[in-house]
């Protein structure tokens, strides 16, 4: 017996095959020929897409507009650059990253967490901020411009080691690392536990009533997100090698709602199609003009207005239908 | 003892006065800003495009020879038509649905994208800065100020002044609360909901762009001016109290004083943490502001 919600992530499941595939094509094109600034082009469009699962789960699941995501996202960059800086180990910045925002999203969230709907979103706006400028007026971070100088290092894997300088194998390691961290993120919306989320979404002042708490798992759902910033992040300084102020700003934050929104709000693997768009769109407005803002603005607007479910929203249902065709006996 | 009273005077008094400069600016701003959400329910990200708009209409129109006196006039006067369209063609679609605020927020936040990035375009990105309307600057109790910062409070103090009038004490403004209360109720007495909306959205973002005419000579004009100022002006209407048009005044004051005595004491690049650190606090503290909604009580 499979419900709506499982046959929905069944069907992110599939769409996010199709994307591994397209990435590992893109791989093999980038790999044959020898392209570095397209490789690393994308390997950004994961670590933001990253980014953007974390809004989604925030956003699409528990119904909480966080216009502060780049808080974690950026405390992971910062935190990366300075262990691998003194400690050139992948996992010591990973442990630490990922321990950092847990911790960060714990009292983050005990903060943001006081409020309900259009104040949430200004609160973790507020607080994004508040972090920024601090970060912005700390020399000892670099102030604005950063930290700079993070060493290329080598990836343990035990049996092999990939190179963050290599163009190939940091795409396929971090496309790896993104879809564990969907595939966690997607097996904990599929639990009871991310059932409570969506309830919590739908209505939560019916919660109580069914004897569930709210606070815990909104907190829950916070701290899981933060986690997901962080490492996303931690990826960051790996693959340009800086860190700047401009990684915890609000372009940042609001560049995740963009690509969730866009690529589909509560479809997990949305906002990565949405990272991949807008880095694409991004790369290729820009080669004509300056200004791809305008172009990337006008269809997010009309993202908003026509198409509410964005663009992975629209196609999962068709395939949601074909594996309910596909499970009857 | 004169030594308390040079340094009130030298150092305090003048960093007072830019503090209470940059309130009535803010105040100007936030104004529109708490209006179209007390009535509309709707957070304007675009808000501080809408300022910038209004400053590019007023440098676009001085360089075809208008007076700038004329332009205080004449710039809101064409922000009420762009306010009144955007309201009905791009807001009105999504103000239906059952998520109103995330929604229009994210309808507003496009569009300043892409009012910000089209002002690059037409302007490019660098800063004007409009010759000042009025020059020289006069002695108040032996503290210097430039009489264009004399003539912006003073003009400021009077449009507060005014719109609080229009909201609370015209009939206009009654049927604009009417409606901001209850809408049901306010369509079947017959106030004309529809125009109301899109009339008070017009209306706030004129208030935007006459802040923009006015705060152009002091701060300049440039593409993302409106970035830099829309998130103080956020601060002062969440400190306030989303709606309030009292509590903007009392907050756009107070922040703003705040922030200059922590330039003066502490450094400049933090006055810009400890604002926005207060509206966190605030948020958690007590989210509805200091004073309630517009309309409610």
């Amino acid at each position: 017996m499979v419900d709506a919600l499982t046959r929905s992530m069944r069907a992110s499941h599939l769409l996010l095959a199709i994307l591994v595939a397209a990435s590992l094509v893109v791989a093999a094109i980038g790999a044959a020929l020898g392209d570095i600034f397209y490789l690393r082009l994308a390997t950004e469009a994961l670590i933001f897409g990253g980014l953007a699962i974390s809004v989604d789960i925030l956003l699409g699941y528990t119904g909480l507009l966080s216009l502060g995501q780049a808080l974690y996202f950026g405390l992971g960059a910062y935190l990366s650059a300075l262990v691998l800086m003194v400690v050139p180990s992948f996992w010591a910045a990973i442990a630490a990253t990922t321990l950092a925002s847990a911790v960060a999203g714990l009292i983050g969230g005990f903060i943001v967490n006081r409020v309900r709907g259009v104040y949430f979103a200004l609160i973790t706006f507020g607080m994004a901020q508040v972090a920024a400028k601090i970060v912005y007026n700390t020399r000892a971070l670099g102030a604005s411009d950063g930290l700079i100088g993070v060493p290329v290092i080598d990836i343990n894997l035990g049996v092999t080691s990939i190179s963050s300088g290599s163009p190939v194998g940091f795409f396929l390691f971090v496309l790896a690392l993104i879809v564990v961290m969907y595939a966690l993120a997607a097996y904990l919306l599929d639990t009871p536990f991310g059932r409570l989320l969506i309830a919590l979404r739908a209505n939560e002042a019916r919660i109580p009533f069914l004897g569930y708490r709210t606070m815990t798992p909104r907190l829950a759902a916070y701290v899981v997100a933060a986690v997901i910033a962080g490492v996303s992040g931690a990826l960051y300084p790996m693959l340009r090698g800086f860190v700047s102020p401009e990684l915890m700003y609000f372009e940042t934050s609001g560049n995740a709602v963009i690509t969730v929104v866009t690529g589909g709000t509560g479809t997990l693997v949305g906002a990565l199609y949405g990272s991949a768009l807008l880095t694409l769109l991004k790369s290729v407005i820009g080669s004509f003009t300056p200004h791809h803002l305008i172009v990337i603005g006008i269809l997010f607007m009309g993202a908003v207005i026509f198409l509410p479910k964005g663009i992975m929203g629209s196609i999962r249902p068709a395939i949601e239908r074909m594996l309910a065709r596909g499970e009857k006996p | 003892m004169s030594e308390a009273v040079q340094y009130f005077q030298f150092v305090l008094a003048p960093q007072m006065l830019i503090g209470l400069v940059l309130g009535v600016a803010v105040i100007l701003v936030a104004l529109g800003l708490t209006i179209i959400f007390g009535l509309l329910d709707v957070i304007n990200m675009s808000h501080g495009e809408f300022y910038a708009l209004g400053a590019f209409f007023a440098l676009a129109l001085a360089q075809i020879g208008l007076p700038f006196w004329l332009l205080l006039l004449l710039v809101p006067l064409l922000m009420l038509p762009v306010g009144y369209i955007v309201e009905r063609a791009l807001i009105q679609r999504v103000f239906h649905s059952g998520d109103r605020h995330v929604r229009t927020l994210l309808l507003t936040f496009g569009l300043g994208l892409v009012m910000e990035d089209s002002y690059r375009l037409v302007f490019g990105p660098n800063p004007y800065r409009p010759e000042t309307p009025i020059t020289g600057g006069v002695e108040i109790f032996d503290i210097f100020l430039p009489s264009y910062r004399l003539f912006l409070i003073i003009v400021g103090a009077a449009i507060i002044a005014a719109v609080a009038f229009i909201v609370y004490r015209t009939r206009l403004g009654a049927m604009v609360r009417a409606a901001a209360f209850d809408r049901d109720m306010a369509a079947s007495l017959g106030v004309p909901v529809q125009h109301v909306y899109a009339g008070a959205f017009a209306f706030g973002v004129a208030l935007a762009g006459l802040a923009g005419v006015l705060l152009a000579p002091i701060y300049s004009v440039f593409p993302t001016m409106g970035r830099d100022f829309i998130l103080m002006a956020f601060t002062v209407v969440i400190v306030g109290g989303m709606g309030s048009i009292a509590g903007v005044v009392v907050a756009g004051l107070l922040l703003s004083q705040i922030q200059a005595i922590v330039a003066l004491y502490i450094s400049p690049v933090w006055s810009d943490p400890v604002v926005f650190g207060i509206m966190v606090v605030m948020l958690m503290v007590r989210p509805q502001g200091l004073f309630g909604r517009l309309g409610h009580g």
